[in-house]
Formats: structure tokens, sequence, C-alpha cells
């Protein structure tokens, strides 16, 4: 078994980090501050080719993996996790196009995202249904040549400011019950009937846009349905996946942040005239992260690299977002706890990573969820 | 304008406590990161930079082992054509060998201008540019921040003391030493990095190129290498910031400056 | 030791005065002269009528003057090829030149050309058993390294800026002035000078302030340096920086400090997150009193100041705020 990165993966993580460290620093706090985010910085990480990774070359991208693409979100999550965020999440739903989208969706959709021109939103939650798969209440109904939409979605990534929106849809909502009734269909936002507000006040990740979106009798052609009739539940476990997975880079980038903000505080910081990493309890807690991380790391790198090989496990997927979330908490938790009273300042970056951290164990899933789906399969519960 | 860029990559080395190796001579280099030397990444940004603006190519050259082939892919990713490592075997190299082995190398390549960083981050010394300048017979200059190309010479500015700068003109070929701040280095690309995959990187062996035992062996030796003793210096204020803060405003009270 | 060659120092100009370093490095050849008696040789490459000579002629026994218009300005492949003549001639025992960014381009190509071996920016020498050995630092000072030679006719050596403070006095010798030929066959010149340049020229004279609050690269983003400029107003001092704030373009020129910016003699110099590069120290040799903080207890920086903090320079910048305040 080789653990070992390719020279081209050490090469892409070091891309990223360079240009991580570069831009993310001077405007993170201001951007959290303030739930803003410059645009420019997203066009330069798309020019360098960071955004969208995983597109074919025929789609104008760099044709790289999934695990690539993992690798990247680490790293800019390792930076800042608001920024990482508002800068890939520009391309959340493009992994449904690229899977099952025609081949006209593609060149709509894809070449743009990896371009910087424009961002996509997935829109799957709605106010109240959460992530029940079978209970999405929007509505497509066919009416002649179109898809006639009404509903509404929250937690949409960039729903204000994607050019297209992929929406999770009841195409059947006639029928009582049955497996086919559900289908992604893509949005273009300015379809009439289209509105989206950007939600205020997150606790975290607040450089990255989050908005509720409504269809009030938008109109779409029929062929804007992503696959067949009745793929969406399918379709929605695959995005599922690969959702998940990039939680788990995220979560591990966001807890090597931590460990760092720990180590260089503990070493700085002094008490009793001798600094705090000085103290077995600290080395302790650094250590345990330490484990943590190196745990959570492996557990996702197995996980994307076996997707990358054709062998999606969603089990393991579970379960490795379950940890590596965990983990995040975790250790910006420790982290925050010491730095004491600087910890509940935003003037340190750790009550930032604090923050950010309690997404990914609430987004996409909640943990208890995870932990559920991966044990059914088991057979124990 | 066909440019060769020499370049080394070394140990970071900033708020890290270094330790002396076993023999003495050096320092434990196990557990430090290794980059590219600041100066050299600004000497491959500036041949990109002419490259782009004047045609012609770009060849990088370093000196070591396979693990060093990283800031040549690095290089290839920035924008240089093509890169070649020379793999010095087992042999201890001062900055004097290090430049005739270079010499031998590029002389066999066709340029208008050769680039080094002014010094690399590790041994500090500043040798090997204007050395390698010597054995090819090239004009040179050292301490660049700026290069601008007019025919077979070119106008430069030189970096001097005291936020003086010198500008002279030199004849082409030449080789320049190119100090930092000259440019801002861009950043490595994927669209980049998978170019670089497809450039050609040569390795050559050491052995496999015409130098006598005399153009080999070091003209300096290191003796020993030691760390600064640690009580020499200024007077350590200890306690928290805000004892740290009222002992500092002490200080420049007593020496005269109110705050 | 069969022949005891002399010390050679090469003397440093420019727009019409000796720089110090050049004065620096004969008050230490003068030092090992008298320890082993050597006899102490200045050479000077300046234009017709420069009247250097008298200037230096108590640091050396002999001054070998080389009068020529085209030495006006330096130009390191005319010093190379005069110089390397005169040494292959004389044979000097060690001949110091500047670790300057003159010096740089002189003394390498000087060693090769000459078969001479070199070790540069020393900042201690010692003579064993006849032969020299440097005392260096590496790792942006973080390290010492003792080097020696392979045996040679003679040795190169390039001198810290700043090693070798000269006490009064030091000028205790007579030179015989020697106005030397000049090599009837020396090539064209391959560089020519155009003109100099000021770069450091700006809204701050930060060479004039008492008080000065200086960061580096340890103030991290440059979002950061709002805090400290901040600081500084509030204690009514003058902010500076060292060269990385400036390569990274975080504040313009005119503030840095150091050999490639600005020389400073503030009553006290508050040095945050600047580890200490030489470069960087040698601007600073002026100042009365030197605070740094730095979280690297290693940090050379802590050599060279009065006082040292080891904490994170803002925890101090935020509690001096908050005194001042008070």
């Amino acid at each position: 078994m080789d653990f070992s990165l390719s020279a081209e993966q050490k090469d892409i993580i070091k891309a990223a980090r360079e240009f991580a460290q570069g831009e993310f620093p001077d405007v993170a706090r201001d951007f959290d501050r303030d739930e803003t985010f410059d645009e420019n910085i997203w066009k330069e990480a798309c020019e360098l080719g960071f955004v969208g990774i995983f597109v074919p070359e025929r789609y104008d991208g760099a044709e790289y993996g999934f695990f690539e693409h993992c690798l990247v979100t680490e790293e800019f999550w390792a930076v800042e996790p608001g920024i990482g965020q508002a800068i890939l999440s520009t391309t959340l739903g493009a992994e449904i196009i690229s899977l099952f989208g025609s081949d006209e969706q593609k060149r709509l959709v894809l070449p743009r995202l990896v371009a910087g021109k424009e961002a996509v939103g997935v829109a799957i939650a709605e106010p109240g249904g959460d992530w029940d798969v079978a209970a999405a209440k929007t509505t497509a109904i066919k009416d002649g040549e179109n898809w006639l939409i009404n509903g509404s979605k929250t937690f949409v990534p960039n729903g204000a400011s994607a050019r297209f929106v992929l929406v999770y849809c009841d195409l059947l909502p006639d029928r009582v019950q049955g497996d086919g009734r559900y289908g992604f269909i893509l949005v273009p936002t300015d379809s009439e009937g289209y509105s989206a507000e950007k939600i205020h006040g997150k606790m975290g990740l607040r450089a990255a846009h989050t908005s509720t979106v409504n269809f009030n009798g938008v109109r779409v052609p029929l062929k804007n349905l992503v696959g067949k009739e009745g793929e969406g539940v399918r379709q929605l476990g695959s995005y599922l996946d690969r959702l998940r997975l990039t939680m788990c880079a995220q979560a591990v980038g966001l807890s090597r942040a931590a460990l760092k903000e720990m180590i260089q505080h503990t070493a700085g910081r002094h008490i009793f005239g001798v600094p705090l990493n000085s103290f077995q309890v600290t080395q302790f807690k650094i250590a345990n992260m330490a484990v943590r991380i190196k745990a959570a790391k492996n557990l996702y790198y197995e996980a994307a690299w076996g997707m990358d090989q054709g062998r999606t496990d969603s089990n393991l997927i579970a379960m490795a977002k379950q940890f590596c979330a965990e983990t995040a908490v975790y250790c910006a938790d420790e982290a925050l706890q010491a730095h004491g009273g600087y910890g509940y300042i935003d003037e340190y970056k750790v009550q930032r990573l604090y923050r950010d951290a309690k997404a990914l164990d609430i987004m996409e899933g909640a943990k208890e969820m995870e932990l559920i789906s991966g044990v059914m399969d088991l057979g124990v519960a | 304008m066909n440019i060769v860029v020499c370049i080394k990559r070394v140990p970071m080395t900033q708020e890290v406590d270094l330790e002396i190796d076993a023999d003495g001579r050096g320092v434990n280099r196990e557990p430090l990161a290794y980059v590219i030397n600041d100066w050299d990444n600004y000497a491959v940004e500036e041949a990109v930079l002419l490259k782009e603006e004047l045609g012609g190519d770009v060849t990088a050259i370093t000196i070591g082992g396979e693990e060093d082939e990283e800031i040549l892919r690095r290089a290839m990713a920035m924008g240089a054509d093509r890169s070649i490592r020379i793999d010095p075997g087992d042999r201890v190299m001062d900055s004097y060998v290090v430049s005739r082995v270079l010499a031998e190398v590029i002389k066999g390549i066709e340029y208008d201008l050769v680039l080094t960083g002014v010094q690399a981050d590790d041994d500090n010394c500043g040798l090997v540019g204007i050395m390698l300048a010597e054995h090819l017979g090239l004009a040179h200059a050292a301490v660049v921040t700026g290069f601008t190309a007019d025919g077979n010479q070119a106008t430069i500015k030189i970096e001097l003391e005291g936020g003086i700068n010198e500008v002279s003109k030199i004849r082409l070929p030449s080789l320049l030493s190119i100090q930092t701040g000259i440019n801002e280095p861009r950043y490595v690309s994927v669209i980049g990095i998978k170019k670089a995959k497809k450039k050609d990187l040569e390795v050559i062996e050491l052995g496999d190129l015409p130098l006598s035992d005399e153009d080999l062996s070091p003209r300096t030796i290191i003796e020993e290498v030691y760390l600064p003793p640690e009580t020499e210096g200024a007077q350590i204020i200890e306690g928290d910031p805000s004892k740290v803060a009222d002992e500092i405003i002490r200080i420049l009270t007593e020496k005269g400056v109110n705050v | 030791m069969s022949k005891m060659g002399d010390i050679f120092v090469i003397v440093e100009h420019r727009k019409g005065e000796i720089r110090s370093i050049t004065f620096e490095m004969l008050y230490k050849a003068g030092e090992i002269c008298k320890a082993l008696n050597h006899k102490l040789t200045a050479v000077l490459l300046a234009g017709k009528g420069q009247p250097f000579a008298s200037d230096i002629s108590k640091w050396a026994d002999t001054v070998l003057v080389f009068e020529d218009d085209r030495f006006m300005d330096f130009d390191s492949d005319t010093y190379k090829e005069v110089i390397n003549r005169l040494i292959l001639q004389q044979s000097p025992f060690i001949t110091l030149i500047g670790h300057t960014s003159w010096g740089m381009d002189l003394a390498p190509a000087l060693s090769v050309r000459a078969g001479y071996p070199v070790a540069t920016d020393c900042v201690d020498i010692i003579v064993e058993g006849g032969r020299p050995k440097a005392i260096r630092q590496t790792y942006g000072g973080k390290a010492f390294s003792r080097v020696s030679f392979r045996e040679s006719p003679g040795y190169l050596i390039t001198v810290r800026p700043g090693a070798f403070i000269p006490p009064d006095g030091a000028a205790d010798r007579q030179a015989n002035v020697v106005m030397m030929d000049i090599p009837s066959d020396l090539g064209p010149a391959k560089r020519d000078f155009v003109e100099f340049v000021d770069t450091a020229a700006g809204e701050v004279d930060i060479s004039q302030a008492e008080f000065l609050v200086s960061i580096g690269r340890g103030v991290g983003e440059k979002e950061n340096i709002d805090a400290i400029k901040d600081l500084a107003d509030k204690m009514g001092g003058t902010l500076s920086c060292s060269r990385p704030i400036v390569d990274m373009n975080w504040l313009p020129k005119y503030h840095q400090v150091g050999t490639s910016g600005k020389s400073v003699r503030p009553k006290i110099y508050l040095a945050l997150g600047i580890s200490g590069a030489f470069q960087h120290v040698a601007g600073i040799s002026g100042a009365q009193t030197v605070i740094a903080v730095n979280k690297d207890k290693k940090a050379p920086i802590f050599r060279v100041a009065d006082y040292g903090v080891v904490d994170d320079l803002f925890s101090i910048a935020d509690a001096l705020k908050e005194k001042i305040k008070g």
C-alpha cells in the first residue's frame, strides 16, 4: 500500500498554500466582520486554476480528480475557512452537471465556472424540510415545452450571485408516492419569478454567500432537467458523497489552522514566567490534536482516492465526514481555550475558526445522521 | 532573449530553533521544511517576465538530489521551458565548485543572459553567481533591482547602500545576481503545474562532466558551525504584556522619550 | 612562513567620499599587522585629482594609487583587471574587500581570476599557523561558521560593514603614497556607469526621528500595519520597517531601515517582529537604545538589542496602547 502523494499532487498543495497564504490573511478579519468578500480573489484563484480543478479539459478545466479538489480545499481552509468557502463554493453543483448533465448543459455551465466568469448554486434544503430527500416540496410540473417551478429553498450557496442554480424538485407532486419523482433542474437566476435573499448573521463562514431562494412560477425549458426524470435521488446521493468529501478536506484544513494557532500562541504566551507550552497539559492537548488530524486526513484520503478509482464508498465517506467535522470542532475548541480571554475577541483568528468549525458539524447532514447512515450499513442498527 | 536561471532549494529557518548536526559542521536539516531560495524565486520571475516580453526560452538549473527537482518543476510551472538537475552524488562542494560545475553545463547552452539570486538563504555566501560569470567570461553585476533590454546591451539598476541605486549599461551576454523586490513573483498555477509535467527535466550526473579533481576540489573548508551563545545580548524583560508595557514605558521615559 | 606578504585593503569610495567600510577594514587589517608583523597596503583606484590618498595615509604603511578617470566610479570589470594583476605580482597574504554591493560584485570574480580562495561577509578574522580563518554568519545570523582555506599564495576576505568599528586614535601609521602605472592594455569596459538615483527620499525622514517604532516580517499581514501605525502615533513615534515590508509593497521605501535603506540614530528603536538580519542591524548601529519584541527567542535581533521581549508583538502593542490611554 503506497500512501505517498505524487510529485504533481505535492506541487498542487504547495501552489494552493502559497496563494492562500499570500492573499487571504490580509482581508480575512474584515470579510468576517462585515460579511463581505472581494470577488477579485475568487477571479485570481480561477485564473490560477484552483477552482473546478476536477472539470474535464474539454470544458476548460484541468481534469484532475476529486482528490485534487480536496487537496486544494484543505489548503485554502488551512489558511482561512471563510475565504476558502467563498471561493470554492462557486462550483457547488458542478459535480452534478459533470456527472449527469448533457454536453449542452456542461458547455453552458462548466467553462464559465473555471474561468471565474460566474458561479453556480445548488438548491436542495427547504425551509422546515431540511435534508429529507424524500420530502422536497418544491415542485416542477411540465407545462408545454417548459417546467413550471414553485417553492422555496434555503442555504443555497451563491443563490443571489450565481448565473445558474440547480434546483432539487418534486417532478410528480400529484402522485402519492414513488421513487422516480425527483430531479435536478438547471434554472437561470434571471428567470422571471426567481428571487434570492442573502442570509445575514451567520455564525461563521461569513465571507461566503448563502441565500434563501424563492421560485414563483419560474419557467425553464424541459431540456434543463439534468439526466432523466426520476434520477434525482441517485444524483443527490452522488452529489452528497462529493460534498461530504469536500467537507472532510475543509475540516482537516480548519483543524490544521487551529493547531497552528494553538502552537504559536502557547509558545509565545507566558504564564508564571514560563511559556504555556512548557506545561505537560498543553503538550498533551497539542499531541491529541495532531493525532486526530492525522487520523482524519487518512480517513478522507482513502475515501477520496477510492472515489477517483471509481470505487465510491458512501459509508466510508459518511464516517469520514463525521470524524473530520468532529475533529475540527474539537481542535478549534481546544485552541480557543488555550487562548483564554483573547480567544473571545475577534482580533484573534482562533475565534473565527471556532465559529467556522461549527458549520462543518451541521452542514450537509448533521453528524448524528451520518453516524446512523454509516452504522446501519454495518448491520449494527 | 534566451535565459539561464540558476536556483537552489534551501531550508526555511525563520522562527525555527536550529540544532548543530553530529559532526559539528552544519545544522541538522532533517526537521526543516524546504523552499526555493527567496532570491532565486525573484530571478525565475525576472527570467519569465523577460521571456514573455522579448521571446526566447528559459532554462532553470539546480545542483541537487531528486528531492530538489521540486524547485525545477516550480520554475517550469512559472514559465521556464526546460530544466536541468545536476546530481552531485555525495560530493561536498563549496561555492567555487558549484560555480565551476554550473559553468561546465551552461557553456553548452545558447544564452543571452544568466540570472542567479544575490545569495542563498542558508550559507549566505553570495558567491556562486559572480564566480560563474568569471568562469564563463561574462560581464556581470551584483544586487540587481532593475533590467531593461536594449539591443545587445541592457540598462540595469544596482542596489547600493543607503537607498542609493546605481544605473549602468551592461553588454550582453551577461550575468546578473538578482535582488529581492525587483518584481512580484507570480503564484504557481494549476495549469502551470500540468504543463510543467510535459516539459523536459534533464538529469546530468556529475561524473559525466569533463571536470578534473582540481575543478571539483573545494577552496574553502567549513571547520565548525556553532550557535551563538544564548546569554549574549539583550536584557530580557519578563512578565505578562501589561508588566512588559510598563517596563518599556519606563525605559522610554528614562531615555528622554515622552509618550 | 618564509615570506610575509602584505595585507591589502581595497579602498571603496562613492560620490567623492571614502566609505566607512574602508576605515573599518583598515582598522582590522592594522590589528592583524600589529600582531603578526605584516605591512598594511591600501589599494586605491580613483579618478584624476580625487584627493583620497591623504584621507587614508594615516591608516596604512603604503597607499598604492591607480589614478585614471576610468576609475572615477566603480566598475567590477576594470577593478578586477587592475587588482588581479597587482595581486599576482605582489602576492599579498590577505586582501580585504568590503562586503558591499560593489564588493559582492568584485570579490567572487577576482577570486576565480586570481585563483585565490575567498570567504565572504566575515565578522572576524583569525590567523593561525600562517593561515587565515574567517568567522561568518549563516542562516540569516542564526548560526556562525568558522571557515578555513585551501593553501594558496594569498586569500581574499570580504568584510561585513559595521563588524569592526575603529576606536579613536586607530589611525597611527604614516603611509608611503606610490603612484602606480596604469596597465596600457586594459580591455574596453563591459559596463558603463550612468548615474546614481536616490530611491529612499520620501514624506517621512526616519533618519532624523528620535523614537522609531519599527516593524518586520513578524507583523504577518498588511492589515496589521495600521494597528502599529496607530501605536506609533499614540506614542509620538515614527513608523519604520525592515526590508521584507518594502519588498512586499506594504510600506514605501522611505520607511526602510538598513543598509539598502536608511541608517537611523534615534534615542529609542522599538523593533517589533524584526528578526535582525545584519543588513538591518547595520542601519541601527547609531540607535542609543534598542528594544526588541520577537516571538522567536533565538532571533538575531536579541544579540544587538539592549532590551528584549520574547512575546507576540501584538500582545505587547495592545498593552502599550492600554497604558498610554490610561
